[in-house]
């Protein structure tokens, strides 16, 4: 029997065109898995009012608009801030022209030692754009309190002084101001800005 | 002829299109899989518990943990709440939350009269063994922030020394992550074992494939009636 030439080529286009699409339907119909916990906060994040290194007084809810993580640790932290915030400063990179939606901001839980220029030097150290924030103790403990920020001094006989101990989320506020995303110490800066990414995309 | 050879291509082309949007509707309808949403994140907060032993909210990561609030000289009319958490202690043997350890923490929010000792006598009465169940408190201002901030609960003393509150139980997971908020003095206890249950196992189905269904779950607002 002798197949026409047409058939052949319906058949073909025909394979290429279900081919394409499961593999798109595919990828439409399967969620996005995020690497951090994704919430579904009912309402904005908590607002709170703290004085930033460039010695101005800011608001979360001023940078409505922009994706914020927000990260709460001291400079003088021997591992755990350093790594994050450098890997933070690496997620930022990867998101290429998308790197200005993304605010990153630190606020010091060690007021006392972290001053406005010690916070200045350390965070553009990681990025120019990234910002720290301090107030008094009490401005602290309410900004960290609803995220989940537990942090208390901590002796130790290094040549760093006491140390602080400190709950190591990172968190992301979207931007509509609501927590979105948590991110556990350890999560990966290719982990971090694939979820930026598809925040991003939204 | 031509027809022919179009049709079954066809048929194929619409059984993919078909078959998803038909399981998208049997897994939203039917819920074969039982979520809690992820509300919000738990206040960090560190108290003094009956025994002086420092409880803060990172001891209890890993955790699934539920919250009451009350203060040790709450009495009739005042909302025992505290029934409650004794009955679910007793059922925690029943509930399978696998490896997960779970633990019942209640908060006095008036930390100016209970004292360790006082938490330890209400704790005794209660039957807070200090281990499962932990009664504690800590600074009134942070204790504000924590409370009120965090956990979304309304409390003030009255000039007579008692306190307007409302009657709240919230249930945390490991992550820190609030669960499930029960708005009232007597939840039922069938429903806090239930939501226990299922919180450890999505915990239990939190890796490979069962993840991607467990995700799908949320996603489609799979949550219990």
């Amino acid at each position: 029997m002798k197949i026409k030439p047409w058939i052949i080529f319906a058949m073909l286009a025909g394979f290429v065109l279900i081919g394409a699409t499961a593999f798109l339907g595919g990828r439409l119909l399967t969620p996005y898995e995020f690497h951090g916990a994704i919430l579904q906060s009912p309402q904005p994040a908590h607002n709170f009012s703290l004085m930033s290194h460039v010695g101005q007084r800011v608001a979360l809810n001023d940078f409505r608009g922009k994706i914020v993580l927000v990260y709460f640790g001291y400079t003088i932290c021997p591992y755990v801030c350093p790594t994050t915030l450098a890997d933070l400063s690496k997620a930022r990179k990867s998101l290429g022209k998308d790197a200005d939606q993304i605010q990153v901001i630190m606020v010091t839980v060690d007021p006392e030692r972290d001053t406005l220029p010690v916070l200045a030097d350390y965070m553009t150290h990681f990025h120019p754009s990234f910002l720290g924030l301090t107030g008094t103790p009490d401005e602290i403990a309410q900004a960290a309190t609803p995220f989940g920020v537990f942090y208390e001094k901590e002796n130790s006989d290094s040549a760093l002084g006491y140390l602080v101990n400190h709950t190591a989320n990172v968190m992301v506020i979207d931007r509509q101001g609501y927590l979105r995303i948590v991110f556990p110490f350890g999560t990966t800066a290719e982990d971090i800005a694939a979820d930026l990414k598809y925040l991003i995309q939204k | 002829m031509i027809s022919r050879v179009l049709q079954k291509p066809a048929r194929i082309l619409y059984a993919l299109i078909f078959l998803p949007v038909v399981g998208i509707l049997v897994f939203a309808t039917l819920r074969p899989i039982q979520v809690l949403p992820r509300i919000t994140l738990a206040p960090g907060f560190s108290l003094l518990d009956q025994n002086s032993a420092r409880l803060t909210n990172e001891d209890l990561r890993g955790h699934i943990v539920l919250y009451n609030f009350t203060y040790s000289d709450c009495a009739a009319p005042c909302p025992q709440t505290s029934e409650v958490m004794r009955a679910l202690k007793n059922r925690l043997g029943e509930i399978d939350a696998g490896a997960i350890p779970v633990s019942l923490v209640t908060i006095s929010f008036d930390p100016d009269r209970d004292s360790p000792e006082r938490l330890r006598a209400y704790a005794n009465y209660a039957g807070a063994d200090g281990k499962t169940w932990r009664v504690a408190t800590g600074d009134a201002t942070r204790l504000k922030y924590a409370l009120g901030g965090g956990f979304n609960l309304y409390y003030a003393p009255n000039a007579d020394g008692t306190f307007t509150f409302d009657s709240l139980f919230v249930l945390v997971d490991g992550w820190g992550i609030i669960r499930a908020y029960y708005k009232t003095a007597s939840p039922s206890v069938d429903r806090l074992a239930r939501d226990i249950g299922l919180i450890a196992q999505e915990a239990r189905n939190s890796t490979g494939a069962a993840k991607y269904a467990y995700e799908a779950a949320h996603l489609f607002l799979c949550y219990p009636p």
